[in-house]
């Protein structure tokens, strides 16, 4: 390979970084990216309860098998989520595989216990979904998505975002663009969230029974938790998804209710 | 720390049924033959059906509780998870449309032994007196067929038995105080004080929920995990699986698991019979019984119902009224976001510990009939991840961004009271589930008074976390609780139930659950389900073999047995006041 060629995808690579704000220059993939360096809810595994335990080990260490998925389905999912949401800043060996959980509960049909009546059940709204975004990829750029650059892919992605997809308007007369999009970003915020190396990322001290929290107040970290040191930095250059706009509305007045529970 | 200061913790014993950490239950279960007549049939057990059954069972009557659900062995099933904790909620398939479709599953339904209780907030304020004369004080809604001081000595009663911590002196509606002590401050708690105190407003701290604060007989006080929603494997937040079942178990009443009532029989002389299930195995069964109580809440009563349609009941049982499934109500939930300079980390302590209810009541100065409440909530990652989505649209690397901040975000929940409406209902689907039952379509719209009444909630709750100090505030606009679609009322051309539970058309049939609420107010539900119930099982009481033998429908008003509550109740309070 030549060192021009080299130096190409070096710099591919490199334009699907963060940033750092201060230097301009790409932030380099680690291990645990965020804000809580050293933090380890697995580190804290002999003071869970067994059933805990083994479910969180099992996620970690059993990645489930594609069933649910044709091999071309999986290739572009995978692309998508990548998008959805980006693990670039990760170092290889500490990716979160998502298809596979979503392909896990499609494959068990594991259902949310409601279907919106003017969307198909949940499977067949993926596979319809995928259907769409290629066809929107080959519109604007008359290509399969998985050949797309990451702006060229968070573009035809961003389509969905803004309701307002430029093709596959044949699924769009079948499912509502908001409902899969919302379908879809649920399904991978599920898997990745439910990651103990998200949790150590995003600071969460995770399972806690029979152990208990000790400091409730003013954001006190438990003895075993860890301070915050923060770093500054932006959405690679080769991305839409940085800013956050709102969804187009899916009903009447406007409004995208979620469909979590809270209270 | 490297290892657990007392040893690593062991697995659960083989042969022990645990409920919570500490709570076992080693009685053998009653069994009853399946050609047996039993008094009671008791469909869900949940938080009603919970109350019922343990009451039904101590006052001597053979009782049988058929659950679509498992009964859980906490320790087993249940994990601190979010992911995980999926089956506690009704999954089976249901359809939702309307103008503003009401998400069920995770957000409202509940299943197996305990039901919604199992994974609720614990929440538990009285209803105002107000909300009893709903139509009468603001001209809108209906009015219940009874008033609050019927319903006030099972409220006294219930807050015993969970129990309920909270403070001394609980200031709204009728004003009352709690017998455990309200528990500390968690950093959302704080929040809502901070904003409710720099715009003048009152915050009752600590409670009430239904969440011990000290330990009580063979359950541990809270430890401030915050996974109440996924089930608390401490014992420490209230459900009926851990509060009454055991004791109703004891009392020799049975409770079947994994299986899903199909219909409600009705004989030739126009009483019902007994139902029809599909048991564990999938095999359908009958149970007679002498009367039926369904209490399989706001979604499938109705359903059940509408499935046991028959000759003479062409519109589904106890139907004559044609209002079975309409007037299905749930609350305004906007969860408000609101992001701090300074670290919050809401994952601690239970997500419901500090409210407010200063805007509960109608006020003229405002352009909506009724009110609401503000109250804490605790998102865990998944769900704060699924809140940023809607009140941020954010997706890609703004998601991994606000998401790597969730330590510096608070959330406080608006409870906001939407009026009962005839097209908000539950029907049939043409979709069956496993068993070949239809299942129910459930139809939402919001009205012109439920819209305005949320615009100004919504706006009111940003206004107290921006008081509070938050740079950022964003709103993700949902819903809570369900209630309705079987109501209560004295005329039967416009009611299924009367003010006891028992259906208009069928004198041995009776509904006992959140379905049977006329209105609901701006409180959480469920200590008004569960004091429902208790005084239902009293009247039933009082009834004997009535019930069971005669027409006849009395209307007195029964007296109120405190000796029917579960053990160690007694012999708690706070100077009560008059």
């Amino acid at each position: 390979m030549s060192n021009l060629k080299l130096a190409s995808d070096l710099k591919a690579a490199n334009s699907k970084l963060p940033i750092d704000p201060a230097t301009g220059k790409p932030l380099a993939p680690k291990a645990q990216p965020g804000y809580y360096p050293g933090f380890s809810t697995l580190g804290q595994k002999d003071f869970w309860d067994d059933a805990t335990r083994k479910l969180i080990i099992q996620r970690v260490e059993e990645v489930p098998p594609i069933r649910f998925f044709r091999p071309e389905e999986v290739d572009l999912l995978k692309a998508v989520c990548d998008r959805i949401l980006p693990q670039d800043d990760r170092d290889g060996a500490h990716k979160i595989p998502i298809v596979n959980g979503i392909d896990q509960r499609l494959y068990d049909n594991r259902m949310d216990g409601y279907r919106y009546e003017k969307m198909p059940p949940d499977g067949e709204a993926h596979r319809l979904g995928l259907q769409a975004i290629e066809a929107i990829a080959h519109q604007m750029y008359g290509k399969p998505f998985v050949e797309l650059g990451s702006l060229e892919q968070d573009t035809v992605l961003k389509t969905l975002h803004d309701g307002k997809p430029p093709a596959g308007q044949d699924v769009w007369a079948r499912m509502p663009v908001n409902r899969y999009w919302m379908l879809l970003v649920q399904d991978v915020l599920e898997v990745y969230y439910a990651h103990p190396w998200a949790w150590d990322e995003i600071g969460f001290g995770g399972p806690a029974y029979p152990r208990a929290y000790i400091r409730l107040e003013n954001g006190e970290p438990e003895p075993w938790e860890v301070d915050e040191r923060r770093y500054a930095w932006k959405a690679p250059e080769n991305s839409l998804s940085g800013k956050n706009e709102l969804i187009s509305g899916t009903s009447e007045h406007g409004a995208t209710p979620g469909q979590g529970g809270t209270h | 720390m490297k290892t657990p200061l007392f040893g690593a913790f062991g697995p659960p014993k083989p042969n022990q049924h645990t409920l919570g950490a500490m709570q076992h239950v080693d009685v053998r279960m009653r069994r009853y033959r399946t050609d047996e007549e039993v008094d009671y049939c008791i469909v869900g057990v949940g938080a009603a059906g919970g109350v019922l059954i343990q009451r039904l069972a101590r006052a001597g009557f053979k009782v049988v509780g058929l659950e679509a659900g498992p009964f859980w062995d906490t320790e087993r099933d249940w994990v601190s998870d979010e992911a995980g904790s999926h089956k506690l909620y009704w999954t089976e398939p249901r359809v939702i449309g309307g103008r503003d479709p009401l998400a069920l599953g995770a957000n409202n339904s509940g299943r197996g032994v305990g039901g919604g209780s199992v994974h609720w907030a614990a929440f538990t304020p009285r209803f105002h007196p107000s909300d009893f004369r709903v139509h009468s004080e603001d001209g809108v809604g209906v009015d219940w067929p009874m008033s609050y001081d019927e319903l006030k000595p099972y409220y006294e009663l219930l807050e015993l038995e969970m129990p309920v911590a909270g403070p001394a002196y609980f200031p709204w509606g009728h004003p009352h105080g709690y017998a455990y002590g309200p528990h500390p401050m968690g950093g959302v708690g704080d929040i809502l004080i901070k904003g409710c105190t720099k715009l003048g407003i009152r915050v009752s701290a600590g409670g009430p929920v239904a969440i011990l604060s000290g330990s009580h007989g063979d359950r541990p006080h809270c430890i401030y995990r915050g996974f109440c929603i996924q089930g608390c494997k401490v014992g420490a937040k209230q459900s009926t699986l851990i509060s009454h079942v055991p004791d109703a178990i004891k009392n020799g009443a049975e409770i079947r698991d994994n299986c899903m009532v199909a219909r409600v029989n009705l004989g030739k002389n126009g009483r019902v019979t007994g139902v029809t299930y599909f048991d564990p195995d999938g095999r359908e069964c009958e149970q007679r019984s002498k009367a039926v109580i369904v209490c399989g809440y706001a979604i499938e009563t109705p359903r059940l119902l509408l499935n046991s349609a028959c000759p003479g009941f062409e519109k589904g049982l106890a139907n004559s009224s044609g209002t079975l499934g309409h007037y299905l109500m749930a609350q305004a939930g906007n969860v408000i976001l609101g992001r701090f300079d300074e670290l919050v980390r809401m994952y601690k302590a239970p997500p419901a510990h500090a409210l407010t209810e200063e805007f509960y009541e109608t006020d003229s100065r405002r352009d909506f009939a009724r009110g609401f409440a503000i109250q804490t909530v605790g998102p865990l990652p998944i769900s704060f991840a699924k809140q940023m989505m809607v009140a941020k649209g954010a997706w890609g690397w703004g998601m991994r961004k606000v998401m790597m901040d969730y330590n510096h975000w608070a959330a406080l929940g608006l409870l906001g009271e939407i009026l009962p409406w005839h097209d908000n209902r539950v029907e049939l689907s043409e979709e069956k589930d496993k068993h070949g039952i239809p299942v129910a379509k459930v139809t939402f719209n919001l009205h012109d008074n439920d819209k305005k009444l949320i615009e100004y909630g919504k706006n009111k709750v940003m206004e107290v976390m921006w008081a509070a100090g938050a740079e950022d505030v964003v709103q993700e606009p949902r819903y809570a609780h369900l209630v309705g679609a079987s109501r209560m009322g004295s005329d039967p051309s416009k009611s299924v139930v009367d003010k006891f539970g028992r259906t208009h058309d069928i004198s041995n049939l009776f509904v006992c659950d959140g379905s049977i609420l006329p209105t609901q107010g701006s409180a959480n539900p469920g200590l008004t389900i569960q004091a429902l119930a208790a005084r239902t099982a009293d009247y039933l009481i009082s009834q004997g073999d009535d019930v069971f033998t005669s027409s006849s429908r009395s209307m007195e008003r029964p007296p109120v047995r405190k000796n029917l509550s579960p053990p160690g109740t007694w012999g708690k309070g706070v100077p009560r006041l008059t």
